[in-house]
């Protein structure tokens, strides 16, 4: 797995890229948790990834509830196929704020 | 003509052969007649059992060891893991209530989701997981 950072503007957009699961969410949780505490607004980009697991989604609703708590914003985008399956199996879609694309992501604030 | 296709490993206890083994029971669903949808719900619902057993069976530890054989029967897939670690408290197993928005319990769900038949046994040679999946033949 494959993590990288960047800035658009206030919001950090995070880049993943392969597998997440039990060896690997531990780096996308620190990874997100990290820098949602250096802007208002987190962008998770799920374009690139080949696989995830319940452990992965679990990470992406531990992130969720703490931005809530922080009253931040955590925001998902570019849902791979792979992705979306899990989505479906877990019923847990609706709790997020999902977009098609960055664009659409950066802007929804 | 040989009989189904059958595939047996012995694991150890460590996440980083997950994809190891994800690697090999995707092609073999396809190869068995599913399409890449259910491959890959199959995959994920045995990486979801194994990293089950890995986390709760074995705690985190990698030196455990867990048997895991897939065997094409008559109408289907059957998935059997045999690990030696602590045995699953079957009060936790699903029992997280579906579409809520708690982190946790997500993987026994997934599993019961995608697979036709799940059992839990305790057996003389360690804790027994058996999933089958039938194979929906179109005409």
């Amino acid at each position: 797995m494959k993590i990288s950072v960047r800035d658009a503007g206030e919001t950090k957009i995070v880049e993943v890229e392969g597998d997440v699961d039990l060896g690997t969410s531990p780096d996308l949780r620190r990874t997100l948790f990290e820098n949602l505490l250096h802007a208002p607004k987190l962008a998770l980009n799920l374009a690139a990834i080949r696989y995830i697991d319940s452990s992965g989604i679990a990470t992406l609703i531990e992130v969720l509830k703490d931005s809530q708590r922080r009253n931040k914003e955590f925001v998902l985008f570019g849902l791979s196929p792979a992705v979306q399956q899990v989505f479906r199996l877990t019923h847990v879609i609706r709790i997020f704020q999902v977009f098609q694309t960055e664009e659409e992501a950066l802007g929804s604030a | 003509m040989t009989g189904g296709l059958h595939l047996k490993v012995v694991m150890p206890s460590d996440a980083r052969y997950l994809p190891v083994v994800r690697g090999a029971i995707g092609p073999l669903a396809a190869a068995m007649g599913w399409d890449e949808a259910d491959s890959r719900a199959i995959t994920l619902a045995l990486d979801e059992a194994l990293a089950n057993i890995i986390r709760h069976a074995y705690h985190g530890r990698a030196d455990g060891l867990i048997e895991l054989e897939c065997r094409e029967g008559a109408d289907g897939l059957e998935i059997s893991l045999l690990d030696t670690g602590d045995p699953p408290d079957r009060t936790k197993i699903c029992a997280r209530a579906i579409a809520c928005d708690q982190p946790g319990g997500l993987g026994t769900h997934i599993i019961k989701d995608v697979m036709d038949t799940v059992s839990y046994q305790a057996t003389p040679a360690g804790n027994r997981f058996v999933a089958t999946k039938r194979l929906r033949k179109t005409i």
